[in-house]
């Protein structure tokens, strides 16, 4: 039978007892000092930590030391308002890692006047994963589509400017009969006016104006690859073959070859028994796929390596979901660096190695051009593994 | 065959591209005509009958792709190239009159002896043709 009124419900302590026990939310009590008077027991399944491991500790010993003062400021509030505060923060698990929570805490006098906090901590970790992701993907569209326009726009200046370079060189070219015939109309001897802007290094500077208008070239066309989706055919394509053919491709690339000595890491293969599909436009993609493991290369290649340098490829499908990975046991990347890398010119590299684009590029291609995801995983001095998920078929082609 | 015999005309609303790919093309002994739209250009286009006609892809009013496809009615004999700031893929109508990717010219050219040597091998297939015609 329905109980008559919340009042009714709730003044039964062993009902009280039991949302407290099953809740999926930790729920706590501090005294005045913010020691632990309680936990309830979900924080030992999110956090790892056993109830004696917390309670008559101090909840600071917890919290990450950036997120305290929101959290003091919360429990203050709550204690001199009597109203509700409130903080997110990060919270250290058992095993050392950090969650993110966000909690609630109101102030509670017990039968024998003691005060103390009573609140309830819920799990936003994921949450904010995806927050985040997509604020980041959101970005990274605007992003790519600004490049893409003033790609084109800056195309025909940058024309201009290399073409008149050349259209400059041949106009004081000795051999051009035009020019003899207008350096003799204004009375100047060719050879003269061509020593002397030799002397001053003129021909040099129209060299400089034509390699940097090339390099820029490059960057550009780059840049426009962010609005080239769709163009190209998409075919349904293995993508275990795939992967193999740009390993080949890797493995012919000068840079490959000469610079990151690709042939001397090993590669391990963990593919599917099954071929798995997915529709693709194959070049994109195979530059995607290169790229990544060029970085890969590139990323062993930049350090003295304690271990055997390794990549290894995986292919797997399940749930309609076709997934390859690519990792590497070069140096990694901190979590500051991993937030960044998939952002238009942010690189690692040298001025004029790398542009910052390559990933950028991979990103659009990979989440726009074919509705998938692509991530990546990594610990500073481990290694790092990119995953790209495509919706896929398995098995065989239909 | 001179140089001087062979006609190009170059369709962009952009002065700065016009003129320093003409001043190459001058420059090679080409005789060289331009229009800074594809009205206009289909205005001279069969006075000039060029036997090459370089036409950017955006012009303001009609479209270059649109512009060779009116183009070629009015001169078949004129080869047609188009120049483009963005990656394209040809239409098919453009395709149905014989262009290929080959006659898509990405923007920027880096280096203009490349679009003579262009100009030269359409003249010369050009002139096969005639032959085999005759």
């Amino acid at each position: 039978m329905p109980p008559k009124s919340a009042e009714l419900f709730f003044k039964s302590e062993s009902r009280y007892r039991m949302l407290v026990e099953n809740s999926c939310d930790v729920i706590f009590s501090l005294d005045m000092e913010g020691y632990f008077t309680y936990v309830s027991p979900a924080w030992e399944k999110i956090l790892g930590h056993e109830p004696t491991e917390v309670v008559g500790h101090n909840y600071r010993e917890f919290i990450h030391p950036d997120d305290q003062p929101g959290c003091v400021e919360a429990i203050d509030k709550a204690v001199r308002s009597g109203q509700v505060g409130e903080s997110t923060y990060r919270i250290r698990r058992a095993d050392g890692s950090w969650r993110w929570h966000t909690f609630r805490g109101t102030p509670h006098t017990d039968e024998n006047g003691v005060l103390t906090v009573i609140g309830i901590a819920h799990d936003v970790t994921e949450r904010l994963r995806i927050e985040e992701m997509m604020a980041h993907s959101g970005k990274m569209m605007m992003v790519s589509g600004l490049a893409a326009g003033m790609a084109h726009e800056i195309n025909n200046p940058l024309g201009a400017i290399m073409q008149h370079a050349q259209n400059i060189e041949r106009r004081v070219q000795a051999d051009m009969p035009a020019n003899v015939k207008a350096a003799a109309e204004v009375g100047v001897s060719l050879e003269l006016v061509r020593a002397y802007l030799e002397k001053r290094g003129v021909f040099a500077f129209i060299g400089h104006i034509r390699s940097a208008g090339m390099r820029a070239s490059e960057i550009i066309s780059q840049m426009l690859q962010f609005s080239s989706r769709g163009e190209t055919g998409v075919v349904s394509t293995d993508l275990t073959v795939l992967l193999e053919r740009v390993v080949e491709l890797a493995a012919t690339d000068y840079d490959m070859k000469k610079k990151y000595s690709f042939r001397a890491i090993e590669i391990v293969r963990e593919y599917a028994a099954e071929p798995i599909f997915a529709d693709i436009a194959q070049h994109e993609m195979e530059q995607v796929l290169l790229n990544i493991l060029k970085n890969a290369a590139q990323a062993i290649a930049g350090v003295k390596m304690q271990r055997e340098p390794r990549i290894i490829l995986r292919s797997s499908f399940s749930e309609g979901i076709a997934e390859l990975e690519i990792e590497d046991n070069g140096p990694g990347m901190d979590e500051a660096m991993r937030l960044r890398i998939f952002e238009p010119f942010f690189t690692t590299k040298e001025v004029g190695i790398g542009t910052g684009l390559g990933l950028s590029v991979a990103y659009a291609i990979v989440t726009r051009g074919h509705n998938g995801t692509i991530e990546v995983r990594s610990r500073p001095g481990e290694g790092s593994c990119f995953t790209i998920r495509l919706p896929g078929r398995g098995g065989r082609d239909e | 065959m001179n140089n001087a015999d062979i006609s190009v005309l170059l369709v962009d609303d952009d002065e700065m591209i016009r003129d320093c790919v003409a001043a190459y093309l001058e420059d090679e002994g080409f005789s060289v005509h331009s229009a800074d739209s594809a009205e206009a250009a289909l205005d001279s286009i069969a006075a000039i009958r060029p036997a090459v006609c370089i036409s950017d892809l955006r012009l303001p009013g009609m479209n270059g792709d649109e512009f060779i496809i009116k183009a070629h009615s009015l001169c078949p004999a004129t080869s047609y190239l188009l120049h483009t700031g963005m990656l394209y893929s040809l239409s098919d109508e453009l395709r149905a009159i014989g262009m290929t990717f080959e006659d898509v010219l990405l923007k920027p050219i880096h280096e203009l002896s490349q679009l003579v040597d262009k100009i030269m091998q359409i003249v010369a297939k050009q002139g096969e043709k005639r032959n085999e015609d005759a």
